[in-house]
């Protein structure tokens, strides 16, 4: 620790945030840099032209075409695109779905900060209790789920025994229209450990010397807390609500296990992609399963433009 | 790569040349599409090292050894069984290694169709009705009454008819179920209702016999389980009505004010608490027959499939009943038939179709084979076998073994085929079905919804 | 809750075995009594809501005891009788022992993780350090990679692989990994990178250290926490993710735990709920301890790997 504090400069005031970085003149040093991207970026630029480029374009390319996997492709144009205006079920799937984002992922997400606070330190047998939070998350795309889902929310489930105590009737939860899709975003905070992991190492992250300079200045707990803390996890705050909103909006595992791949009851929990999932597998119409997985590409990279943009508003680098 | 742009000689012995082409073209296109520069990369690079890089065949039997790949979805059991009848036909033909490929059923398809898509199929496909005329239709299987290694003559004509169509046996009939009723006498004990009489019993009777049960025996137990979450049950009910749920050409073969009665009384079993509500029904029907009302001891009958008793006996943990649907002494004819549990299939593209089919026509011809399948994928659709083999069923096979048989009579004829695109059809009826049990829509809009919305799905 | 961050290191709490953080300064004094009860209202706090979470895995392990048939019969937690058979049962159930599937597994964790590691934190590198033309349009391509869903690039993947004949091996599950592929990891990285502050590295620019010196003995060090999530969260995904092992791997023999735990499931006959139980429990173990005692190197943050 001593040997960080010998190497830094002088302390800087970390809740200032810095002018970003303007692209300056090609100087030796960039010049350096543009030859060890070359070297570092090598392995990564490699996978994504002969990997990842090509199924994301045949799929760009499939979505022009009337495909049923069994045959080759036949060019229909847009086609699939318009016929996505009037499906009914597929407006239905976007209103699922953007529900369902919108809620889980600030829910989980602020689960996941407020115990990564409470199982930072100064709790006696954090190893157990961290492993203990996170076991769930373990299990979440098991097919056991569907079952243990049931043992919860299920008409003689856990949450109806306990509201039996009380003298309230329960509902089978997990099969009524009204309440199905509540019961996956109750799944998807349950299973909060990744980004608590995340944010714990995150935590983890911030130097010492801050929280020790601010003390010596005499800034109290809720202080530091929102002038250090926070500003200092921002980078991984965002991280953490980019990366669990394009998870959101793919989210398939849990809907498709829960519902038994339909998306039911009465299309109550027929995500994005379990949809897109039935039309390209089940009735075997991948090409307009790409079109859909395009139109989905488009809605989750805008919200993660804007989310980029505003970014730059309230995250703090150290760089 | 080069193999992939050559049509192979099978194919063009089975005179499908033109969609094999077609489809081998797809895998190299796409990859192109997909990866130019890969392809370019490594365009000399064919190794031979692979099952899909094997020199193709005549349409003789080939010399030196041959690789099959034999695929077929289901659950431990049979992976276990099936791979003992594996190593029988391999001792018995050295040449040929078979090559197990088995997944859930859900999975199932999703590997299938990828595979088909890569131009890998398996060379012996297990195929179910809703995806056989699909797969056929696309030039996927092939016309297996050509192949001489295999001898259809022993399977029932009526039986074998389910897998003919469009000219052609594209899949063999593994063996038979039917759906029936498979009732709890316990409970009908418990509730003081004595079992109805299968061979005259009305749905009227139904309706009063499944109302009597909820009503005397204490909550949480029902007479039965909603029957509208999947379709042979209605084909049933509309071919005792003369009517059809697919005609031989592919369309829909019944009329709407059928389907809104079967919805009718459907929702009126809901109402008077024979069957549970709407949630309970939603739960118990996707918890398969281990959590069915039958198999918890909560409900006295629900209708399934024959070779569902074993499952439902065992999580019962007594012996159940086999009953025929109520309704078929009094309706125009019976409406119950055989179906087919699933189907052999030989890719088009195979390059060893005589090792395919000597392999198939051990799966159906073999009383060795026979006394291993036993009943695990229907009741052997080889009656020879049958009768060789049934004695070593369990007593729960016996007893289904036993329904089937007594059945016969009584059955006019088979299902059409269903036509291409009615794999959709299972999930629209469960979607709509839900949507009747929560009283979200009528009956009435019910049939007329799912009308249109499988017309189009069967284009 | 924020007083967990000041209020800590007292001889009443001394610091969890896994907690190597260096004392901090005590800003309030509490009295023992307080302090104690606080941390009974905590622990039991915790404990609580921790079994809430729990009762589902509770429910599984319980069941894993019973006999199939009594699973869905009997709700209870606590088994009557320990039956052991589901677990020797599942273990030979399939074509191969269970230990197999782990194995197969285990192999695709292993080079899962070291191409992520490397792989995906060299990328992060050039992304948080360097300075070239076109880095904001690729670290947008990147993202954008991760933004289809599977199910529509799974198929022209598998034409890919089919082509190069990798098929039934582990070559489509573990090269894309030593390539970088997995953009979430390089993302995770870059952030951890950025927060680094980065006066340590141009301090060692100015000693004369290349960035290829920087990279491995000052950014990699001090990225102990982002590592250890990664090697964690490689681990578990691959552990459990399904779907691409299940199109790639046809042979049972090459089939891994996801895989083979499906096999159990009969949607249309009869499903080994028991065995199926016992295998997931089973399976389970390897994840459970593999975060058990990496999250100790979460907590090594900056303040005590620094460099030596």
């Amino acid at each position: 620790m001593s040997a960080v504090a010998e190497l830094r400069p002088p302390q800087k005031d970390p809740g200032v945030r810095r002018r970003p970085k303007r692209w300056g003149p090609v100087s030796a040093s960039e010049k350096r840099d543009a030859k060890a991207a070359i070297f570092f970026l090598g392995p990564w630029v490699v996978g994504l032209l002969l990997i990842t480029v090509g199924p994301i374009l045949a799929s760009l390319y499939l979505s022009f075409t009337d495909y049923s996997l069994l045959e080759a492709p036949s060019w229909i144009g847009l086609e699939n695109y318009e016929r996505m205006i009037d499906d009914a079920r597929l407006h239905t799937a976007l209103g699922v779905t953007f529900r369902y984002v919108f809620v889980s992922v600030p829910l989980q997400l602020v689960a996941a900060l407020a115990l990564a606070l409470v199982l930072d330190r100064g709790v006696r047998g954090l190893a157990v209790y961290r492993s203990m939070y996170y076991l769930p998350s373990l299990l979440g795309g098991s097919v056991a789920v569907a079952i243990l889902w049931r043992q919860v929310f299920g008409t003689d489930g856990l949450v109806n025994q306990v509201l039996a105590r009380f003298g309230i009737e329960g509902m089978g939860w997990v099969s009524h229209p009204d309440t199905a899709l509540g019961t996956l975003i109750i799944l998807n905070v349950w299973t909060f450990g990744a980004p608590m992991v995340i944010f714990l190492a995150g935590l983890r992250q911030i130097p010492e010397m801050y929280h020790e300079a601010a003390a010596i200045d005499g800034a109290g707990t809720v202080r530091r807390f929102f002038s250090i803390t926070i500003p200092l996890l921002t980078p991984i705050i965002f991280f953490n609500l980019v990366l669990q909103f394009i998870h959101a909006f793919q989210s398939f595992t849990q809907a498709f296990i829960v519902s038994g791949g339909t998306g039911g009851p009465a299309d109550s929990t027929l995500f994005y992609t379990l949809y897109l999932y039935q039309k390209g597998f089940a009735n075997l119409d991948m090409g307009y399963a790409s079109a859909m997985a395009w139109l989905l590409l488009a809605i989750i990279a805008g919200l993660t433009a804007v989310n980029f943009f505003a970014s730059k508003y309230w995250v703090f680098y150290n760089d | 790569m080069s193999q992939h742009l050559t049509p192979s000689a099978s194919a063009t012995r089975t005179g499908r040349a033109p969609r094999t082409s077609r489809r081998r073209a797809l895998a190299a296109t796409a990859a192109a599409a997909a990866a130019g520069l890969l392809l370019t990369a490594c365009g000399g690079g064919d190794s031979g090292l692979a099952p899909a890089d094997r020199e193709t065949s005549e349409a003789t039997a080939a010399e030196g050894p041959v690789e099959l790949r034999f695929s077929w979805w289901g659950s431990d059991s049979r992976h276990a069984l099936t791979q003992e009848v594996i190593d029988l036909f391999e001792a018995e033909n050295p040449n040929i290694t078979i090559v197990a490929d088995y997944t859930s059923w859900g999975d199932y398809w999703d590997k299938l169709s990828t595979s088909v898509a890569a131009g890998d199929a398996p060379d012996v496909i297990t195929q179910e009705e809703r995806y056989l005329r699909e797969y056929s239709s696309k030039g996927v299987l092939q016309d297996m009454s050509a192949l001489d290694a295999l001898d259809l003559s022993t399977i029932d004509e009526e039986i074998l008819a389910a897998g003919n169509f469009d000219g052609g046996q594209y899949g063999v009939p593994t063996g038979i179920n039917a759906y029936a009723v498979i009732a709890d006498p316990a409970i009908y004990e418990a509730a003081g209702v004595e079992m109805p009489d299968d061979e005259t019993w009305t749905w009227d009777d139904y309706i009063e016999v499944t109302t009597a049960i909820s009503a005397n025996t204490p909550d949480g137990v029902y007479g039965a389980q909603d029957y509208g979450f999947n379709e042979p049950g209605f084909a049933i009910f509309a071919r005792q009505k003369g009517e059809e749920l697919y005609t031989a050409d592919g369309s829909l073969g019944f009329s709407e004010e059928t389907l809104a009665e079967w919805w009718e009384m459907s929702l009126e079993l809901q109402t008077a608490g024979a069957t549970p509500p709407a949630t309970k029904s939603v739960e118990v029907e996707n918890g398969g027959p281990e959590m069915s009302l039958v198999g918890t001891g909560q409900g006295a009958h629900s209708f399934f499939w024959t070779n569902q008793l074993g499952a439902l006996t065992s999580a019962a943990g007594h012996d159940l009943e086999l009953l025929r649907h109520p309704g078929e002494a009094d309706g125009e004819r019976t409406g119950m038939y055989f179906k087919p549990s699933m189907y052999y299939s030989i890719s088009a593209d195979t390059e060893y179709p005589v090792e395919a089919a000597m392999f198939v026509d051990f799966l159906l011809n073999s009383t060795e084979a026979g006394e291993l399948i036993l009943s695990d994928r229907g009741l052997p659709a080889n009656t020879e076998v049958r009768e060789a083999v049934q004695d070593s069923f369990t007593p729960v096979d016996q007893q289904a073994s036993q329904f089937l048989e007594d059945l016969g009579p009584v059955i006019v004829d088979s299902l059409a085929t269903p036509p291409v695109g009615s794999g959709e059809v299972v999930n629209i009826i469960k979607r709509i079905n839900e949507q009747v049990l929560f009283e979200q829509i009528t009956p009435d809009e019910a049939a007329a919804q799912f009308m249109s919305e499988v017309e189009s799905a069967i284009g | 809750m924020t007083d967990s961050l000041t209020v800590t290191e007292k001889p009443v709490t001394a610091p969890g075995p896994h907690d190597s953080a260096p004392p901090r300064r005590i800003h309030r004094k509490a009295s023992p009594a307080r302090r104690r009860v606080k941390s009974l209202v905590k622990h039991a706090l915790l404990i609580t809501f921790g079994l809430l979470m729990l009762y589902p895995l509770l429910w599984l392990l319980a069941s894993s005891f019973k006999p199939t048939s009594l699973i869905f019969r009997d709700p209870s937690l606590l088994p009557e009788t320990i039956d052991m058979s589901n677990y020797t049962g599942g273990w030979t159930a399939l074509s191969h022992p269970f230990g197999r599937y782990m194995l197969n597994s285990a192999i695709v964790v292993a080079g899962s993780l070291v191409g992520n590691l490397l792989s995906c934190s060299m990328a992060a590198y050039a992304f948080a350090r360097l300075k070239f033309r076109g880095r904001s349009m690729l670290f947008a391509i990147m993202l954008m990679t991760i933004m289809l869903p599977i199910h529509v690039v799974i198929v022209p993947q598998y034409i890919l692989f089919s082509e190069l004949q990798w098929i039934n091996t582990f070559l489509p599950l573990i090269v894309p990994k030593l390539l970088a592929t997995d953009a979430f990891f390089v993302f995770l990285m870059v952030q951890f990178f950025r927060g680094i502050p980065k006066e340590l590295d141009e301090a060692a620019r100015l000693d004369g250290c290349g960035h290829i010196r920087t990279y491995f003995q000052i950014m990699l060090p001090l990225a102990v926490p982002a590592l250890a999530t990664t090697a964690i969260f490689t681990f578990i995904w691959t552990w459990n993710d399904f779907f691409s092992q299940l199109i790639f791997l046809t042979r049972p023999d090459m089939h891994t735990v996801p895989v083979a735990l499906r096999t159990f499931v009969d949607a249309t006959g009869e499903t080994s709920w028991g065995p199926l139980f016992a295998m997931s429990i089973l399976s389970l173990i390897p994840i459970f301890i593999v975060f058990l005692f990496g999250q100790k190197y979460l907590v090594k943050g900056i303040a005590t790997t620094g460099i030596k």
